[in-house]
C-alpha cells in the first residue's frame, strides 16, 4: 500500500463502513450504533494522522498529496483526488463532526436505526470526496451525491415540515448546480479535460477566455451552485427551513460541513479558476456578502426558536467567509478558510445543544425555557463557552477568524470592515441574549423543572468540540501554518503585488 | 383527352369525398364513398396503373364497401346529430382545409411550372407482371412483412373481440345505476329511437364518470 | 436478377426466428391450460435468447471484417431493402433486452389480471419484428411496414385488458390518432418518392441533395419534410403532438407501458435518425429550426405537465415526452454542423440508459398491483419504504437516474447531449434544458417523497415474483453499474457509431 491511497482510504472508509453496517441484522440496533460509532471514530484518526503524517509537508506551497488514475476513457475522466492546506482540514473537520453526530443521535434515533447511521456513512464519503475532487466531474459527482443522503435525512428524520424541508432543500441546490454543470461541460468542450490541474493551466494561458466575457459567464455559473450552498443573502432562504426541521446529526453535518462546501468551492473553482473575473465582481459579491452578516444576525435577534437562532446565526457568520475570501487578502483569505473550521466546530456544538435540549423538551421556543442554569448547570457551563466562541472571544476560536478576516477587510476597503464589524457586535447581542433567556432568570415553566443535567454520553459529545475551540484558539498556528501556503498559491493569480506585500499580516 | 377525362374523373372523387362526410346517413356515406372508390380506380387506370385500377375496384369498390354496408345494416345505425362539437368543427375544420388545400395545391402547381421533367398521363403501364416482379424480388421483404402485419391484425381483432367467460375482476364493479343503464342499453337497442337512447344512456354514464 | 443467397437470409435471421417462436408460441398457447400459461413466456424467452444469438451472429461478421483490416461497411440484403450496420445490430439488442426484461414483468401481471394468453408474448415477439425493420429498413417500404407492425402490435398491446374500460379507450385513442399519423407519415414518404422517384435512401438522399441545390424551388421537398417529421414526431411522442401518450401509457398494462416508454420510443427514433440523417439528410437546414421548436415545446410541454400530475403512469408518460425533448437535443447538436458525433452518441447513450431505468420504473409500479389496488396512484406509493424497502430504493434509484443525478447511468445520456450542445455552441438551449432537469428534479421528488416520507395506508405487505426480482435486479444493477464505470457501455456505442456506407452519414457520424 503506497501511502498516496491514504486520501482513497479516507474518502471511502465510511462507505464500506456504511455497506458492512447494512448486513448486520435488523433488530441488532446497538450493534449498528457501535459499528457505526467504530467506523467513524477509525475514520476521524485516519484522516487526522495525515496532518501528521512524515513527508508530506502541507506547510509548503503545491499540492501536498494527490491521486491520479484514469477513471472513464471516452470523455476523459480522472479519478483526481488531491489534498493540501486547505482540504485537509475540511476534510478533518468532517471526520471529527461525523462521530459526534453518532454520539448524539444514540438515542434520538430509534426508529429506522439501521437507515440513519447508514445515510450518516454515506453522506460522509460524498462530504469528503467533496473537498479532495480535483476532477471536476468528479467534484459534480460528489457534489450531487451529498444532496440525497442529506435530503432523505431531513425528510425521513426530521420534525414537523420536514417533507417541504427536505424538499426546498434539494431542489435549491440541484437547481443551482445545474449551472455548475453547464459551466464545467464548457471547460470540457474547450480543453478536452475535466482536471483542475490541466484547466487551470489553459486558462491562464488564455487570458481571453478567462478574462472575457466566457470567463464571466464561467465564474457566474460556479458562483450561483455555491452561492446557495453558502447561502449567500438572496439565496439563504432554504436554510432556515432545512436546519429547524433536519434531525440534530443533519443539522450538524449541514451547518458545520455542507455550507463550507460553498465556500470551499467559491474559493477553489471561482477564484482558483477565473481570479479575474472574480476580482472584478467582488464589489457586489462583497456587498451582498456584509448585508448577509447584518441580516442574518438581526434575523436571529427576533428568532422565536433556538434553532431557528443558530441557524440564521449561520448565514451570519458564512458572510464572514464569502467577505474574506473576496477581500482577496493572504490575512483575509486565510481567515476565511479558519473561520469555515471554527464555524463548524461551534456552530456544530450549538447544534448538538440544542438538540440535547429538543430531546428533554421536544420544542426550541426559547420562551419554554429559562433559569436552566441552575437545574443543568454542567450543561449550562458549555452552552455558555460554547456562545463565547461562537461570538468571538479572545483566545477562543471564532475571535482568531473573525480577526483575520475583518483585518483583510479593512485592508481591502475600510467600509467593508467598519459593517463587518459591527456584525460582532450583533452577534454577541443576539448570543448573549438568548444566552440570558434560557439560562438564568426565573423559570416559570414547571416542565422544566426535573430536566436532567447532561448525561456521560453527552459529555463525551460536548468535551471535543471544547476542548477544540479552545485550541483553535491559542494555538492557530498549526492550523494556518499549513493553510497559508495553499492560499497565497491562489492569491497569486489573483492579487495585484500590492497585495502580496501583507502575507505576513496572517500570521499573528 | 386523357387529361380531360383526369379532371372529370378527379372532380367526381372530390365531389364524392365532399358528399361522403356531408351526408347524415350512414348509408348515404357508404355509396358515396363507392363513388370515391369507382372514380379514384379510373384515375389509377389514366395514370397507367392499370393493375392497382383493378385491385383499386375488386378490393375497395367491391369487398370492403360490401362490408361497410353490411354492418351499417346489421347496427342499424341512424342518421347523425349535430352538436355543438361538430358544428365548431364545421366551422373551422372547413376554412383550415380550404387553406391547407390550397397551400399544396399552389406549391405543387408551382412545382410542375418550374420546368421538372414531366410526363404525359398514360404514357408509362404498370403491367402485373412487372408487379409481380417487383414484389416478389424488391421488395420480398416488405412483402412478407407484410404478411404477419395482416396476421397480427386479425389476431388483435380476434382476441378483443372474443367472447369472455370470466365475471368481471372486483376492481371495476358495476354499480346498480350504471347496471340500469345496461339493461336498457341491451334492451331498446334495435330501432332508430333505441339509438338514440343509448346515445343519451351513453351520455350520462360519460357524465358520471366525469364527476367521479 | 439475381436470386437471394445464404446471405441475405441470414441478416433477416432475427427476425424470422423471432416470427417463428411467435408463432410457435400462438400455437403452443392453443395446448396450455390457465395454470401453465407461464410456458408461453419461456418459450417467448427462448425466441429473444435464439435471435440475440443471430445479432451476435451478424456482430462477429463486423468483427471479422475489421479483423480484415477492411473498413466497416454495411451489409445489405434483399436487394437493398435491409441493411445491417453497425447502429442496427446496436438497436437490435436493445429491443431484445428490453422486450426479455419486459417479459421477466409481465407474467404475474397477467396473472393478476387475469388475462394471461399467449397472444401477449406473442404480440411482443412481433413488435420487436417491426421495431428491427424500423432501425435496419434501408427502404421506405420496409420502415413503414415495419412502423405499422409495430404499432399493430402494440395497439392490441394496450388494449390488452379488455375488461378495464381505461385501457379499451386508450387502445381506440391511439389506433385513431396512430393511424392519422401513420396517414401523415405516408403522405410525405409519397411526396419523397416522387421527388426521388425511388424508395431507396441513399437515392432520396441523392435526389434531395439536387432538390436543395441553390436556386432551386424548395417547396416540396419542404412539404414532404414538413409532413414525414409530424408524422414521426407523433411516433416518439414529442409536443404538439402527444396527446396520445399520457392515456396510452395510462390505460395500457404496466408492463406494456414500460415496453412502449422504451423500445417503442428507441425504435421510433432508429426510424426517426435513419430517415433525418440518411434520406433527409441534405435538408439539414430547414429541419433544424423545425427541431429547435419541437424540442423547446417538448420539454415545456412534458415537463410542466407532469408537475402537477397525481397518476404516477401519467407521470411518466408526461417524463417521457420530456426525455424525448432532451434526446432531440442531441439531434439538434448532432447535425449542427458536420463533425460532431457527440450529438447521435448522446442519443444513442440515451435511449440505452433510459431503456434500463424506465422498464425499472414500471416494473415497480407494476409490482404493486394487487387483486384489489391498481398501484398507479401516487398515493399507492405512500410509505413504499416501509413495506418493501428494496423496490423502494430500486425505484428511487430508477428516479435518480432519470432525474440525471450522478453517479447514475441516466446522468450520462444528458452529459453527452449538454456536451454536445456546447460543442456545437448551443448555450441559450443548453441553458434551457439544464433549467428543465432542475425543474423535472421536482416531480421526481414528489415520488421519492410519496415513498419515503409518507405513511403506508395499508400493512399488505408487496409480494414479488422471482420474474419481477430478476427484471428489476437487471435494470437496477445496469442503472447502476453503468452510472459507476460506463466505460464498456460507452465503448459499445462508439462501435456502433462507426458507420462508413453512405458518404453524408459518415460525415455526419465520423
Amino acid at each position: 500500500m503506497t501511502p498516496t491511497a491514504i486520501i482513497s482510504i479516507v474518502t471511502f472508509l465510511p462507505l464500506a463502513g456504511g455497506i458492512i453496517l447494512l448486513a448486520l441484522p435488523r433488530g441488532a440496533e446497538n450493534a449498528v450504533r457501535r459499528w457505526a460509532l467504530f467506523v467513524t471514530v477509525l475514520e476521524f484518526f485516519a484522516a487526522a494522522h495525515i496532518a501528521f503524517m512524515p513527508g508530506h509537508h502541507f506547510s509548503m506551497s503545491g499540492w501536498a498529496m494527490e491521486e491520479n488514475y484514469a477513471w472513464i476513457s471516452t470523455p476523459a475522466i480522472r479519478y483526481h483526488v488531491v489534498l493540501d492546506g486547505i482540504s485537509l482540514w475540511l476534510v478533518i473537520l468532517t471526520a471529527f463532526l461525523t462521530p459526534l453526530c453518532v454520539l448524539i443521535s444514540w438515542r434520538s434515533v430509534h426508529d429506522r436505526v439501521k437507515e440513519f447511521f447508514f445515510l450518516l456513512l454515506v453522506l460522509e464519503t460524498a462530504l469528503t470526496g467533496v473537498f479532495v475532487a480535483f476532477d471536476l466531474f468528479l467534484f459534480y459527482f460528489f457534489w450531487e451525491a451529498t444532496l440525497i443522503p442529506m435530503a432523505l435525512l431531513i425528510g425521513m428524520y426530521g420534525h414537523g415540515r420536514r417533507i417541504y424541508a427536505s424538499v426546498k432543500f434539494f431542489l435549491y441546490t440541484a437547481v443551482a448546480s445545474v449551472f455548475m454543470l453547464v459551466a464545467i461541460l464548457w471547460l470540457y468542450a474547450h480543453t478536452g479535460s475535466f482536471d483542475f490541474t490541466v484547466i487551470q493551466p489553459w486558462l491562464r494561458s488564455h487570458p481571453e477566455v478567462a478574462a472575457g466575457n466566457a470567463g464571466l459567464w464561467l465564474f457566474l455559473g460556479f458562483f450561483i451552485a455555491f452561492a446557495v450552498k453558502v447561502p449567500i443573502f438572496p439565496l439563504h432562504t432554504w436554510l432556515p427551513d432545512a436546519h429547524v426541521e433536519a434531525p440534530t446529526a443533519g443539522s450538524v453535518l449541514l451547518a458545520g460541513v455542507l455550507l463550507k462546501m460553498g465556500t470551499y468551492g467559491l474559493l477553489r473553482f471561482c477564484v482558483g479558476l477565473f481570479p479575474e473575473a472574480a476580482r472584478a465582481q467582488a464589489g457586489w459579491i462583497n456587498v451582498l456578502a456584509i448585508i448577509g452578516i447584518i441580516y442574518g444576525a438581526l434575523v436571529a435577534m427576533v428568532q422565536p426558536s433556538l434553532k431557528k437562532l443558530v441557524a440564521y446565526s449561520s448565514v451570519s457568520h458564512l458572510g464572514f467567509v464569502v467577505l474574506g475570501i473576496f477581500t482577496f487578502t493572504a490575512a483575509g483569505t486565510a481567515g476565511a478558510v479558519y473561520q469555515m473550521l471554527n464555524h463548524g466546530v461551534s456552530t456544530g456544538a450549538l447544534f448538538i445543544l440544542v438538540g440535547m435540549l429538543y430531546e428533554r423538551r421536544h420544542t426550541f421556543e426559547i420562551s419554554e425555557f429559562g433559569g436552566l442554569a441552575s437545574r443543568m448547570p454542567v450543561y449550562a457551563a458549555f452552552f455558555v463557552f460554547i456562545t463565547l466562541s461562537s461570538i468571538g472571544l479572545p483566545l477562543l476560536n471564532g475571535f482568531v477568524g473573525e480577526f483575520l478576516v475583518l483585518s483583510g477587510a479593512f485592508r481591502d476597503r475600510a467600509i467593508y470592515g467598519i459593517l463587518g464589524a459591527s456584525g460582532v457586535i450583533w452577534s454577541a447581542c443576539y448570543m448573549l441574549w438568548m444566552v440570558q433567556r434560557v439560562f438564568y432568570g426565573e423559570n416559570r415553566n414547571p416542565a422544566n423543572a426535573l430536566l436532567p443535567d447532561a448525561s456521560a454520553r453527552e459529555k463525551l459529545t460536548l468535551w471535543p468540540l471544547s476542548a477544540m475551540a479552545l485550541i483553535m484558539g491559542v494555538a492557530p498556528m498549526i492550523w494556518l501554518s499549513s493553510i497559508n501556503p495553499p492560499v497565497e498559491q491562489i492569491l497569486k493569480n489573483v492579487a495585484p503585488a500590492s497585495h502580496m506585500a501583507y502575507v505576513a499580516g496572517g500570521q499573528k | 383527352m386523357h387529361l380531360g377525362l383526369f379532371i372529370a374523373f378527379a372532380v367526381i372523387c372530390v365531389a364524392g369525398a365532399i358528399s361522403l362526410v356531408a351526408q347524415r346517413h350512414p348509408i348515404n356515406s357508404a355509396l358515396s364513398l363507392i363513388v370515391v372508390m369507382g372514380s379514384l380506380a379510373v384515375l389509377y387506370l389514366l395514370l397507367g396503373a392499370e393493375f392497382v385500377a383493378a385491385i383499386q375496384l375488386i378490393v375497395y369498390a367491391g369487398a370492403i364497401m360490401v362490408l361497410f354496408v353490411f354492418v351499417i345494416m346489421l347496427l342499424n345505425a341512424g342518421a347523425e346529430e349535430r352538436t355543438r362539437g361538430s358544428r365548431v368543427a364545421m366551422a373551422l375544420g372547413v376554412p383550415g382545409l380550404i387553406v391547407v388545400a390550397g397551400v399544396l395545391m399552389y406549391t405543387l402547381a408551382g412545382h410542375t411550372a418550374a420546368g421538372q421533367d414531366q410526363l404525359a398521363i398514360g404514357a408509362t403501364y404498370g403491367p402485373p407482371v412487372a408487379i409481380g416482379r417487383s414484389l416478389f424480388r424488391e421488395f420480398l421483404l416488405p412483402f412478407e412483412v407484410t404478411s404477419i402485419l395482416i396476421l397480427i391484425a386479425i389476431m388483435g381483432a380476434v382476441l378483443l373481440a372474443r367472447y369472455h367467460a370470466a365475471p368481471a375482476p372486483e376492481t371495476r364493479a358495476i354499480d346498480p345505476d350504471e347496471a340500469g343503464d345496461l339493461l336498457q342499453l341491451a334492451g331498446t337497442h334495435g330501432s332508430a329511437a333505441g339509438a338514440r337512447e343509448r346515445r343519451r344512456a351513453e351520455h350520462r354514464m360519460r357524465e358520471r364518470e366525469v364527476t367521479r | 436478377m439475381p436470386g437471394f443467397h445464404r446471405g441475405d437470409y441470414l441478416l433477416a435471421l432475427p427476425m424470422m426466428l423471432l416470427t417463428l417462436f411467435a408463432l410457435g408460441v400462438l400455437l403452443i398457447d392453443l395446448l396450455l391450460d390457465r395454470s401453465s400459461k407461464v410456458i408461453n413466456a419461456w418459450a417467448a424467452f427462448a425466441g429473444l435468447a435464439f435471435s440475440a444469438a443471430a445479432v451476435h451472429n451478424i456482430q462477429r461478421a463486423f468483427a471479422d471484417q475489421a479483423a480484415r483490416g477492411e473498413p466497416s461497411s454495411p451489409f445489405f440484403a434483399f436487394s437493398g431493402t435491409l441493411m445491417v450496420d453497425r447502429f442496427a445490430v446496436f438497436f437490435f439488442y436493445l429491443f431484445l433486452a428490453a422486450a426479455a426484461i419486459t417479459i421477466l414483468m409481465s407474467v404475474r401481471y397477467l396473472e393478476v389480471e387475469d388475462e394471461h394468453h399467449g397472444e401477449y408474448y406473442a404480440l411482443i415477439l412481433f413488435s420487436v419484428v417491426g421495431m428491427m425493420c424500423m432501425a435496419a429498413g434501408n427502404d421506405l417500404i420496409l420502415l413503414f411496414i415495419g412502423l405499422e407492425l409495430m404499432a399493430v402490435s402494440t395497439y392490441i398491446l394496450v388494449g390488452f385488458l379488455r375488461r378495464d374500460r381505461r385501457s379499451n379507450e386508450a387502445a381506440l385513442k391511439y389506433l385513431l390518432l396512430g393511424a392519422f399519423s401513420s396517414g401523415i407519415f405516408a403522405y410525405g414518404l409519397s411526396l419523397l418518392y416522387g421527388l426521388a422517384g425511388s424508395t431507396n435512401l441513399q437515392q432520396i438522399s441523392m435526389a434531395l441533395g439536387n432538390a436543395m441545390a441553390p436556386g432551386k424551388a424548395r417547396v416540396v421537398p419542404a412539404v414532404a419534410l414538413v409532413t414525414t417529421a409530424a408524422g414521426l414526431f407523433f411516433k416518439i411522442a414529442a409536443v404538439p403532438f402527444h396527446q396520445w401518450a399520457p392515456d396510452a401509457y395510462e390505460g395500457a398494462p404496466t408492463s406494456i407501458t414500460g415496453f412502449m416508454s422504451v423500445a417503442g420510443k428507441a425504435s421510433a427514433w432508429a426510424l426517426l435518425l435513419r430517415i433525418f440523417l440518411f434520406a433527409l439528410g441534405p435538408m439539414r437546414p430547414l429541419y433544424v429550426p423545425i427541431l429547435v421548436f419541437v424540442a423547446i415545446a417538448t420539454m415545456t410541454g412534458g415537463n410542466l405537465a407532469a408537475l402537477t400530475q397525481s397518476n404516477v403512469k401519467r407521470l411518466f408518460a408526461y417524463s417521457s415526452i420530456a426525455h424525448v425533448g432532451y434526446i432531440m437535443l442531441g439531434l439538434i447538436a448532432g447535425t449542427a454542423f458536420l463533425p460532431n458525433p457527440d450529438g447521435i452518441r448522446g442519443i444513442l447513450v440515451y435511449l440505452l440508459v433510459y431503456t434500463f431505468m424506465n422498464l425499472g420504473v414500471f416494473g415497480v409500479i407494476a409490482s404493486l398491483r394487487r387483486r384489489d389496488i391498481i398501484g398507479d396512484e401516487l398515493d399507492d406509493l405512500n410509505g413504499l419504504f416501509f413495506k418493501a424497502p428494496t423496490e423502494a430504493v430500486l425505484m428511487l434509484t430508477f428516479l435518480l437516474s432519470l432525474a440525471g443525478i450522478p453517479p447514475l447511468a441516466g446522468f450520462y445520456g444528458k452529459y453527452f447531449i449538454f456536451l454536445a450542445l456546447i460543442e456545437s455552441g448551443h448555450y441559450a438551449l443548453a441553458t434551457l434544458a439544464v433549467i428543465y432537469v432542475a425543474v423535472s428534479a421536482y416531480y421526481y421528488l414528489r415520488v421519492a417523497n410519496a415513498m419515503f416520507m409518507r405513511t403506508a395506508g395499508d400493512r399488505v405487505p408487496v409480494t414479488i415474483s422471482p420474474g419481477m426480482w430478476a427484471g428489476l435486479a437487471i435494470t437496477g444493477a445496469a442503472t447502476v453499474v453503468i452510472g459507476i464505470y460506463p466505460e464498456p457501455f460507452l465503448r459499445m456505442v462508439n462501435w456502433s457509431m462507426h458507420v462508413a456506407q453512405n458518404p453524408t452519414v459518415a460525415q455526419l457520424l465520423r
